[in-house]
């Protein structure tokens, strides 16, 4: 399967409507819209790139997910803002339970936070009651992230795929935190796996159950199949080389998101032939 | 042979004084050159795919070097796969790790930490030690170590029970990014010369 | 006026583009895992911050300092007896030489009180201070003692001078304006601002990289030149070149107890003007400028021997 990279959005001469200092967050919206979180502001975008709402957040973003409602959740240092669709700011949770937010992701009515201070998932149900933690149970106490970040998606069956850049894999958990296995390892140079000392980085779920993760160090961004086998390499040095947790989204149509964390920008990348949605 | 001083001898002491006297008051106590990591090319942030300058080794008047690449363990990742350890673009061996270390003198000590386990290597936490018997300070570690590929707790730092303090510090000479100067010699050691 | 907005229009590019290019680069989360995440009981080891010498041992140095130009005196003007100047020398090129690696020396330090009298940024270690001044006081009233016996750069030449010839005095006047000029240059590159300041005299230091045994393959050439050469030319980096050689000769000439050539006793023999590897004997007058302390005169002197014993007696 091949990938065209179609477009650029932003970059450095992009002005004072754009992202000055960061864009840590991706999702892709089911109405095929792109949401974005950076410096301290949330920029949604139509399938053609227009800008169609920009707000402003508390803190910076970190993160951003949207939910089956349409309401976009801003994960933060210590707190998640959750926005109407519209940028209405509807609800914010905070306390000393949140540590720093770099993903967000929903299980049915629950929703589940990545916690990169604590190094593992924590699950909480609609009334924001924490049922479990998950990716504690282990030798290293969490996830090995010391790039700082920890990234998951879940699956339509409520399968948690979560990066471990430590150890070079993508894991997939089950809500209550058991762990169902595991693809990816490090290979070297070698693009079939994981290169340098923590990665991938962020992953996102593409169509077909098929994996989109992205590196840093070599940055670039990579589609797997379910089964972790190279689909295909997006774009070896269009990315800055200074880059580092790019965050990454994928749309229905199987379109790719990746936000480049140096120069600001997002590039896009399209399946060679579309597919059946 | 008279007892007494001549004007002359008078005067010449009178003068040595004062300007002895304008000096002290002006001296630090010791001066020692250090390494500014924030500007050394191989620890200096943003500069990624350039060389690793290896001045520090072959410009310094001591033998092997009065400098050494140095872990600050609390920024240290921990990584299974350190790229300051291994060569992480040598062939990939049987165990999953690298098959080739960085280090040409082999002064990295690597050992697993905390609570062990001996059947999956990239589920420990790793502890990596210089050893500053062999390290002269060539700078590829900390290279392999900077940021984005690592977390950038290796640095260049002088040692300064090996440093001779030469006047002409030929590394300063030599350094294309200024990055080595002299400091009091308790600011240097205490490490306020670096904020970060 | 169109000319005036493309220029504007310039320059908003050029510090829009400066603007997106210094976007800082900074860690995005710090998250080094610390000793509570790594668990099992690991303690962090301490990072090793080894200190510079110890403020004692510096001390130590100028002290020693002090007390060799306090024994060179004594050895000289007092006890009259080369071969205890020699084991002087002996012991201050093992310790100032071998052991401290010829730094801090005085010779050195003249850039340094330049650079520290004329730049209020610089900053001058005490001891630096202390080892530029002593060897200048000890000399307005005794001469060049440091030059004998102290000086780890002389002592080592002393020490080889095997076989002395005698330099006509006409070259070796002209060859002695040198140390001045090397002076004045040291002066003129250590006034310079930080970027293009030159430390040569250290640079130059023929003996630092024997002291060291490392350094520069030329330097060590050049010092080993100077060595053989100093085996029948007295001193030669002294003579012609210290300039700090310099800075003591011009305070010597005003010392009152420096050598003197067997006082009251003297045989006009001319054995002490033969034996002086350095011309500082005139007229039967040690000349306190250019007397270098070795004693040699007092080995030559046939009265020297009978003196001290009456010394002795007395």
């Amino acid at each position: 399967m091949e990938y065209r990279h179609t477009r650029v959005m932003g970059g450095p001469e992009s002005g004072p409507d754009w992202f000055r200092h960061a864009i840590r967050g991706l999702a892709a919206g089911r109405d095929g819209r792109l949401y974005a979180a950076g410096d301290s502001r949330v920029m949604v975008f139509d399938p053609a790139g227009k800008v169609l709402r920009t707000w402003a957040t508390a803190k910076p973003g970190c993160c951003l997910a949207v939910a089956a409602d349409g309401r976009v959740l801003v994960g933060e240092a210590g707190q998640v803002e959750i926005f109407s669709g519209a940028g209405q700011l509807l609800q914010a949770w905070r306390g000393g339970w949140l540590g720093e937010i770099t993903a967000i992701g929903f299980h049915g009515a629950e929703t589940l936070v990545a916690d990169a201070a604590a190094r593992c998932i924590r699950r909480y149900d609609s009334g924001l009651k924490k049922l479990n933690d998950i990716g504690l149970d282990n030798r290293t106490n969490g996830f090995l992230i010391p790039n700082g970040v920890l990234d998951f998606e879940v699956d339509a069956a409520g399968v948690i795929h979560a990066a471990n850049p430590g150890k070079h894999r993508v894991e997939r958990y089950q809500a209550d935190g058991k762990l169902l296995g595991h693809v990816g390892r490090f290979d070297g140079l070698n693009p079939e796996g994981f290169p340098g000392c923590c990665n991938p980085t962020n992953v996102a779920l593409g169509t077909g159950g098929r994996l989109v993760v992205t590196e840093k160090a070599e940055s670039r961004a990579k589609v797997l199949d379910s089964g972790g086998k190279l689909v295909a390499v997006l774009g070896t040095r269009i990315f800055d080389a200074g880059c580092k947790n790019m965050a990454v989204a994928s749309d229905f149509r199987g379109r790719v998101y990746v936000a480049e964390t140096v120069k600001l920008r997002i590039f896009v990348f399209e399946p060679a032939r579309a597919e059946a949605v | 042979m008279s007892k007494g001083f001549s004007r002359r001898q008078v005067v010449a002491v009178t003068g040595l004084g004062l300007t002895a006297g304008f000096l002290v008051k002006k001296a630090e106590g010791q001066v020692v050159w250090q390494i500014d990591s924030k500007s050394c090319v191989n620890s200096k942030l943003g500069e990624v795919g350039v060389k690793v300058c290896d001045l520090c080794v072959k410009e310094c008047v001591v033998t092997q070097s009065a400098v050494r690449a140095v872990n600050e363990f609390s920024k240290c990742g921990r990584c299974c796969v350190c790229p300051a350890y291994f060569n992480v673009k040598s062939a990939v061996g049987k165990d999953g790790l690298p098959s080739e270390k960085l280090c040409p003198r082999d002064a990295i000590l690597r050992k697993p930490i905390g609570e062990v386990d001996p059947n999956d290597p990239a589920n420990n936490f790793y502890e990596y030690v210089i050893d500053e018997a062999k390290c002269d300070g060539c700078g590829k570690c900390v290279m392999a170590c900077k940021e984005p590929a690592g977390l950038g707790s290796i640095v260049l730092r002088v040692r300064h029970d090996l440093c001779v303090n030469c006047n002409n510090c030929a590394i300063s000479q030599a350094c294309p990014k200024d990055a080595i100067t002299q400091w009091p010699a308790l600011k240097a050691v205490l490490g306020l010369s670096e904020t970060a | 006026m169109s000319r005036l907005w493309a220029v504007v229009a310039l320059l908003c590019a050029l510090t829009g583009s400066v603007w997106a290019q210094a976007l800082p680069y900074e860690r995005p989360v710090d998250r080094a895992p610390q000793e509570k995440s790594i668990g099992g009981g690991y303690k962090t080891p301490d990072v090793q911050k080894p200190l510079p010498r110890k403020g004692w041992l510096e001390i130590t140095d100028v002290v020693l300092l002090a007390a060799a130009m306090g024994v060179s005196v004594w050895i000289v003007v007092k006890r009259r007896n080369r071969r205890w100047l020699m084991a002087l020398s002996a012991t201050s090129v093992a310790y100032f030489g071998f052991y401290r690696e010829g730094c801090v020396c005085p010779i050195g330090s003249i850039q340094n009180v330049t650079v520290a009298l004329t730049d209020g940024h610089y900053h001058i270690p005490m001891v630096v201070t202390a080892t530029f001044f002593l060897p200048l006081l000890v000399a307005v009233f005794y001469g060049r003692a440091f030059c004998g016996g102290v000086c780890a750069l002389g002592s080592l030449q002393e020490l080889v001078l095997i076989r002395p010839v005698q330099v006509p005095k006409k070259l070796d006047r002209a060859l002695g304006w040198l140390k001045y000029v090397y002076l004045l240059a040291a002066i003129g590159f250590a006034v310079l601002p930080l970027a293009q300041r030159d430390f040569v005299i250290c640079r130059f230091d023929p003996f630092v990289s024997l002291f060291r045994r490392s350094g520069f393959a030329h330097m060590l050439a050049l010092g080993a030149a100077f060595l053989v050469l100093g085996m029948f030319v007295g001193r030669p980096y002294c003579r012609y070149l210290c300039p700090y050689g310099g800075l003591l000769a011009w305070f010597s000439r005003l010392s009152s107890r420096g050598v003197s050539i067997t006082p009251n006793k003297e045989l006009d023999c001319g054995l002490c003007t033969d034996a002086c590897p350095y011309g500082a004997i005139e007229k039967m007058r040690a000349v306190r400028a250019n007397c270098l302390y070795c004693a040699r005169c007092y080995e030559a002197c046939p009265r020297e021997g009978p003196l001290v014993q009456l010394r002795g007696q007395a």
